[in-house]
């Protein structure tokens, strides 16, 4: 059983400890990432949930603990190796150098062909603005372009920071859609979301990091409680029993505060 | 193919600027059918070395102007930006001042110079773009200063050779041709060695990371080639700005951003310009002649402004 589960386990944090300028981020998580799942990392701003999407990306070096990629500690990996194996997506890249939408995507791999980008300009719905250069895209349209390099990366391990940014609500559905489709599909999904309810659509994991920096690692299940994600954000949440997680309605809050 | 097309335009261009640069000077000779022996001689063995040390000087500030804007991740960069211009003139003046006599102390002096700018500015190479860049901006006004103290002490007689070489000149380039055009060649091999690195460093630092490039590497021998580029183009023909700022952009928008094939055409799209421009500069006010400087900011400043509009 130790054997499977070692084999299975493409991503591995024990006991992280991750600093961010003074401030402790990410303390203490240990987790094991399986291929075909996706863990949702939740927690207030400045918790320390980008530093943990780049330590496990290698671009942030631990304080202390191990992170282990398929089994070898990720330090014994190139930069190259790991890009290999791992998509990250993280803030809009400037677009100074009036690169078009498919320069850019040709930027995600040597081997991007123009039928793989056809299918991922389609899974995001940006195919009408492939010629069209990333500083006249709306922020919404740049943001489905970087989701797009993501697919089109073939990573068995994405790493997406806040990938519904900037998205209006049929892209974000459809973006959870396709996030379902790539674990479907066998990879390994880490996504840092803002949206609660976004959170419980899609996860099988949850990563929660709270304002000391402390970090829990459960079931989506266990973890998307009402109580549980009222202690994580210090704010009131509604559970209601049919429709999973929804904010409260502020005008009501307010009235009896 | 529009970028056979493209190529094919800008080709014909280079061709018509070494036209025009062969056959414009103090009296119109036919590149073709020089009309005597003293037009033959003028031809091949003044305006021709001439036009060719225009052409690889142009090439590499505009290749130096295509790294620096990469590297300092701002598209309006140019080769001069981190001082290594000035550290060059520094060096050239400082040389005219204490060995007067001997033809080759200008260019070793500003060779030296560059080099002193380069090792300074390189302790700042592992900081981000925006603190590189001051950094640079700050080293330059300290050079320009060391500058104008030497020549505020140097006398009057020597002020005119070192003003002229400051504006650029191309009448007599302190490096041979043949060294020119190898580091021409040299500099781009190295340039397309780097391209696909320099594609994905133009999404910023952290994406060129994720996607397998070692950043601090990568900027530590863009950092190196830009400037030995920028100091062997300086000692050759003095500071001639804008063409490392203006052809680079201009390249980009017509060619696109892709490094294999923006720096061939920053390559020859720079020495075209630079040939046109030293032309001009000797019909102007003929049969003296202008800096050639002061032409290409006459030229590069509008077609750069007119770019930046066309472009909004």
């Amino acid at each position: 059983m130790a054997v499977v589960e070692a084999y299975v386990s493409i991503l591995a944090l024990s006991d992280m400890h991750l600093v961010r300028g003074d401030k402790d981020v990410a303390r203490g998580l240990n987790l094991k990432l399986h291929a075909g799942s996706i863990t949702v990392v939740l927690g207030p701003n400045g918790a320390g949930k980008s530093s943990l999407l780049l330590a496990m990306a290698g671009m942030l070096t631990p304080a202390s603990g191990v992170i282990e990629l398929k089994g070898r500690p990720l330090d014994d990996y190139s930069r190259r190796e790991i890009a290999g194996l791992i998509a990250w997506q993280g803030e809009l890249p400037p677009a100074e150098f009036s690169l078009t939408v498919s320069e850019r995507l040709h930027l995600a791999g040597s081997d991007v062909c123009g039928t793989d980008m056809e299918r991922a300009c389609r899974m995001v719905d940006i195919a009408h603005v492939c010629g069209r250069p990333l500083g006249r895209l709306s922020a919404g349209e740049r943001q489905r372009v970087e989701l797009a390099a993501v697919l089109l990366r073939e990573c068995p391990i994405l790493l997406l920071d806040e990938p519904t940014a900037h998205l209006d609500l049929r892209h974000q559905a459809a973006w959870l859609d396709t996030m379902r489709q790539q674990a479907a599909a066998g990879k390994t999904v880490v996504a840092v979301l803002h949206d609660v309810q976004q959170a419980a659509c899609v996860a099988d994991e949850a990563v929660f990091i709270y304002g000391d920096g402390k970090a829990v690692h459960g079931k989506a299940a266990d973890m998307l409680t009402q109580t549980k994600l009222e202690e994580l954000f210090g704010s009131p949440i509604l559970a209601l029993e049919q429709e999973g997680l929804i904010l409260p309605d502020y005008r009501s809050v307010n009235e009896t505060a | 193919m529009a970028r056979f097309r493209l190529w094919s335009v800008l080709l014909a261009a280079m061709a018509l600027a070494i036209y025009f640069g062969l056959g414009v000077g103090e009296s119109w000779i036919n590149p073709f059918s020089p009309s005597s022996d003293l037009d033959h001689i003028v031809l091949w063995e003044l305006r021709w070395p001439r036009v060719l040390v225009a052409l690889a000087v142009g090439g590499l500030l505009a290749l130096a102007g295509a790294w620096f804007q990469v590297l300092l991740g701002n598209p309006l960069a140019e080769p001069y930006v981190l001082g290594v211009a000035g550290s060059a003139a520094c060096g050239a003046i400082a040389s005219l001042a204490l060995l007067p006599g001997s033809p080759m102390a200008m260019p070793i002096g500003a060779f030296a110079g560059a080099v002193v700018g380069i090792s300074v500015i390189m302790a700042f190479a592992h900081l981000g773009a925006s603190r590189l860049l001051l950094a640079g901006v700050v080293l330059a006004a300290f050079w320009s200063a060391c500058l104008a103290l030497m020549l505020a002490l140097m006398p009057g007689h020597r002020l005119g050779m070192a003003l002229s070489w400051m504006m650029g000149d191309l009448s007599t380039s302190f490096i041979s041709i043949y060294g020119l055009s190898a580091v021409w060649c040299a500099a781009l091999v190295a340039g397309l060695a780097l391209s696909r690195s320099l594609d994905v460093l133009m999404l910023g630092e952290m994406h060129a990371r994720a996607m397998g490039v070692e950043v601090g590497q990568l900027r530590m021998k863009v950092l190196l080639l830009a400037s030995l580029v920028t100091a062997v183009a300086v000692t050759a023909a003095g500071t001639i700005g804008f063409v490392g700022l203006v052809v680079p952009h201009a390249m980009r928008l017509v060619f696109g951003g892709l490094h294999r094939v923006l720096l061939p055409a920053s390559a020859v799209g720079g020495g075209t310009l630079l040939v046109l421009a030293d032309a001009g500069s000797r019909v102007v006010i003929a049969p003296a002649e202008l800096p050639v400087g002061v032409i290409t900011a006459m030229i590069g400043v509008p077609v750069f402004l007119w770019l930046l509009l066309k472009r909004t």
